[in-house]
């Protein structure tokens, strides 16, 4: 269970959240009070987005911070951003939760809701280095596509909902999504 | 169908494959099923967790996107109640149904001590029990086995189950079965002390993700 660091980006000199994350593992309350004021709003954001409702994305919240109790033992700061591992911790969960939910009721209003509400969060200016980069090499993808993958990432669609926004069979949404992910991929590791 | 196994590209290597499925997993776009292979996989596969933590660096570019949104402190609150709980004046000062486990295994770790293994005959190992006592489950282990029965109130409403969890200190709640009317017999090992037992109201059949995704109703911890 305790993997080796890989050679990753560590660069955690000044990550407040991280700090937070490893007195939470060892138990500090204190801690995970402050952690839930300094991240709650941004993990709100994340759930109410995916989830689109506040009621589920409130529901979501508690669970987030109940497995953040529970879990800040797993995470390194040697491989990432505490908030890096918040977020995705918050995005996985609310994932699991509309991939469960699908068979019982369509998802298109709620993905109809959720895409209307962030239309235009692109637009926002974007500080880090790695975000500078992954955003530069969205550039270098047709538009619809780095659509498409900032689509899922955003917003939590899946291959079918991909297929059925861009009106392609699920197939070809796999083959479109797995080339841009790969151009992508390679430029980043230049 | 919309499983990945079959999707591989004929210019992908085995390497790539993996690769391509960790940006696809952090991406979100694989359904439930293909979401759960991968996460069980996350759990003992260290070089294919590294993908995946890889990928969530390099989108975690994106996630100045998402717009916060203040999140009601009155939530914090009941966390901390659940988490937290007080402890009644006659018990040992537990620290709560997580803390206490945690606690509990650290002082055993790092005193060194085995924990008395119990004999035979049955042992209630630990009672969760609503305050008002509407519902009540009790757990003994027998001869190998977790035995889990309630005492008091009923199952939840139709189309709802209770689910069972056990909580290793520092460890992500593991399922040990829905709690329907008959006991529930589990072969496990007996769950250590200060470990945590935890019942969760789920869709009927139990949680589909692995995790509690209810509410969890009852707690308690495992006695010596």
């Amino acid at each position: 269970m305790i993997a080796p660091a890989p050679s990753a980006n560590a660069g955690e000199m000044n990550d407040p959240v991280a700090d937070l994350l490893i007195r939470v593992a060892a138990q500090d309350r204190a801690a995970f009070r402050l952690i839930y004021s300094d991240t709650s709003s941004k993990l709100m954001g994340v759930l109410l987005r995916i989830l689109g409702t506040r009621a589920e994305a409130e529901d979501a919240l508690q669970e987030v911070y109940t497995r953040v109790w529970l879990r800040a033992g797993r995470y390194d700061a040697a491989k990432g951003a505490g908030m890096t591992w918040l977020v995705a911790l918050a995005r996985n969960h609310a994932i699991d939760r509309i991939r469960a939910r699908k068979p019982e009721q369509s998802d298109d209003d709620a993905v109809a809701l959720v895409v209307d509400q962030a239309p235009h969060a692109e637009t926002r200016l974007i500080a880090a280095g790695e975000a500078r980069r992954v955003t530069q090499c969205f550039d270098t993808l047709e538009p619809d596509r780095a659509e498409a993958v900032r689509g899922a990432y955003l917003n939590g669609q899946s291959y079918q909902d991909l297929a059925d926004r861009y009106g392609v069979p699920i197939n070809t949404m796999r083959t479109w999504l797995r080339r841009a992910l790969l151009k992508l991929k390679e430029c980043l590791d230049q | 169908m919309t499983d990945t196994s079959d999707q591989t590209p004929d210019e992908m290597t085995p390497a790539q494959a993996d690769d391509m499925l960790a940006a696809e997993y952090v991406l979100g776009v694989l359904d439930l099923p293909a979401r759960m292979v991968v996460e069980k996989r996350l759990k003992s596969d260290t070089a294919f967790a590294g993908l995946v933590t890889a990928w969530e660096n390099h989108m975690a570019g994106l996630n100045d996107e998402f717009t916060e949104t203040a999140a009601p402190m009155n939530l914090l609150e009941g966390l901390e109640a659940r988490l937290f709980p007080v402890a009644p004046k006659k018990r040992r000062s537990w620290l709560g149904w997580v803390g206490g486990a945690v606690a509990a295994g650290v002082v055993a770790f790092a005193v060194g001590v085995n924990l008395p293994q119990p004999g035979p005959p049955a042992q209630v190992v630990a009672q969760l029990a609503a305050a008002d006592q509407a519902l009540v489950y009790e757990a003994a282990y027998e001869r190998g086995a977790l035995v889990v029965s309630r005492l008091a109130g009923s199952r939840p409403v139709a189309g709802q189950d209770h689910e069972l969890w056990v909580i290793a200190p520092g460890a992500a709640p593991v399922s040990l079965g829905v709690l329907g009317d008959d006991t529930l017999r589990v072969t496990t090992p007996r769950p250590s002390a200060g470990w945590v037992l935890a019942v969760s109201v789920e869709p009927a059949g139990g949680s589909t993700t692995g995790a509690p995704t209810g509410p969890i109703i009852l707690t308690a911890e495992i006695s010596a």
